[in-house]
């Protein structure tokens, strides 16, 4: 009886185990983990929830800055392919995270790289640290059940003169039409999310 | 006719590598006076991360990076300081165009004689990962080696003299 009771539970802890789906953890994200809902607001104070801001095919989280020479170097990049993905039900959102930068300045930044897609200011970078996002720019692409499905760099050149490889593109291309990303996970130089010091 | 055809190919191949010069035009020859700064592909970057029979401090940055040029005084004095008793590379991020210019212009102002390279790859996320799989390449970072390759010093961000100072201690006595 003993035996079979140890069988038992080995055989549920086994199923479990491989069951179930990958967890958002606390220091990050991993790809194919569900993201937890969260809300914050506009550069105008209104509050906004990723449900709210969800694309029919998905959801692009993006981390930016006002600062940043490599932003602004992807800023024409970046409204080229939210423009385009809109259309096939993927909307872009901008995440704002620096202590550095103020509303006015993130306000007036967004003027002037002409983003059209809301930027949330996310104050003492709670969202950033949950996510495990640490460079700008850096994306996230959820599909339309908020599962991750990518997460990295936009391409592989950061000046736009010798791009090899649409990463996030693809990443979209490959979603769109039922096939797997292949590549799931990239990185690139950036610059480091000026987040608030721990009280 | 055979002529003909030659030159009109070799009127197409100029208009190419005109084209070609045009659109990446080569940096400018460096100023005599600033710090050498050494272009590197991914292979000789490769070769450059690996500690020899002294531990390897190594400090990622670029021009462009705010929090990189407020360290960089500090990185200075640690590298007076430790002449000799480790190796200190700086590897730049700037972009190619900066290689003779803006980048060794802020090394002779910051009064800087470590060793420094300029990356260039298409392969970001492999030369990130070369260093550590838990940094997203967010800029500037320090890591220190020991000689027998294990990271010893990770820091994303500015860095703090006092603590890098310590591990370096620990490594050279």
């Amino acid at each position: 009886m003993r035996r079979s009771l140890l069988a038992f539970l080995a055989v549920f802890a086994l199923v479990g185990f491989v069951t179930m789906p990958p967890v958002t953890e606390a220091n990050g994200l991993e790809i194919g983990s569900t993201v937890e809902a969260f809300s914050l607001p506009d550069t105008d104070g209104k509050m906004h929830n990723l449900d709210s801001l969800r694309g029919k095919k998905g959801t692009v989280i993006v981390w930016l800055s006002a600062q940043c020479p490599v932003v602004a170097a992807y800023k024409d990049r970046i409204n080229e392919i939210a423009a385009a993905y809109k259309d096939k039900g993927i909307n872009f959102v901008g995440i704002n995270s620096n202590a550095t930068e103020d509303l006015t300045y993130v306000k007036s930044n967004m003027a002037e790289f002409g983003y059209q897609f809301p930027m949330l200011i996310d104050k003492g970078n709670v969202l950033a640290d949950k996510w495990g996002a640490t460079v700008t720019p850096e994306v996230y692409y959820l599909d339309k059940k908020n599962v991750l499905q990518y997460h990295g760099a936009i391409d592989n050149d950061r000046s736009g003169k010798n791009i090899q490889e649409q990463f996030l593109k693809t990443a979209f291309d490959s979603a769109l039409s039922g096939k797997a990303i292949e590549k799931t996970k990239t990185a690139a130089f950036g610059c480091t999310i000026k987040k608030a010091k721990a009280e | 006719m055979k002529a003909i055809s030659l030159g009109w190919l070799f009127a197409l191949v100029c208009v190419v590598s005109a084209d070609a010069q045009r659109r990446n035009p080569p940096p400018k020859p460096p100023a005599a006076d600033l710090p050498k700064v050494t272009k590197i592909d991914q292979v000789r970057y490769a070769a450059l991360i690996k500690p020899g029979t002294r531990p390897l401090l190594i400090n990622f940055w670029a021009t462009w990076c705010v929090p990189c040029r407020e360290e960089f005084p500090d990185l200075v004095k640690i590298n007076n300081e430790y002449k000799g008793k480790i190796d200190f590379i700086t590897i730049s991020l700037d972009f190619e165009e900066e290689l003779n210019t803006t980048v060794p212009q802020f090394l002779k102002e910051m009064k800087a004689d470590m060793p420094t390279y300029l990356l260039v790859t298409p392969d970001e996320s492999a030369a990130i990962a070369m260093i550590s799989k838990e940094w997203a390449g967010a800029l500037p970072l320090t890591v220190l080696f020991a000689p027998s390759g294990e990271s010893v010093f990770f820091h994303q961000g500015v860095v703090k003299p006092a603590e890098l100072k310590a591990a370096i201690d620990k490594l050279i006595q």
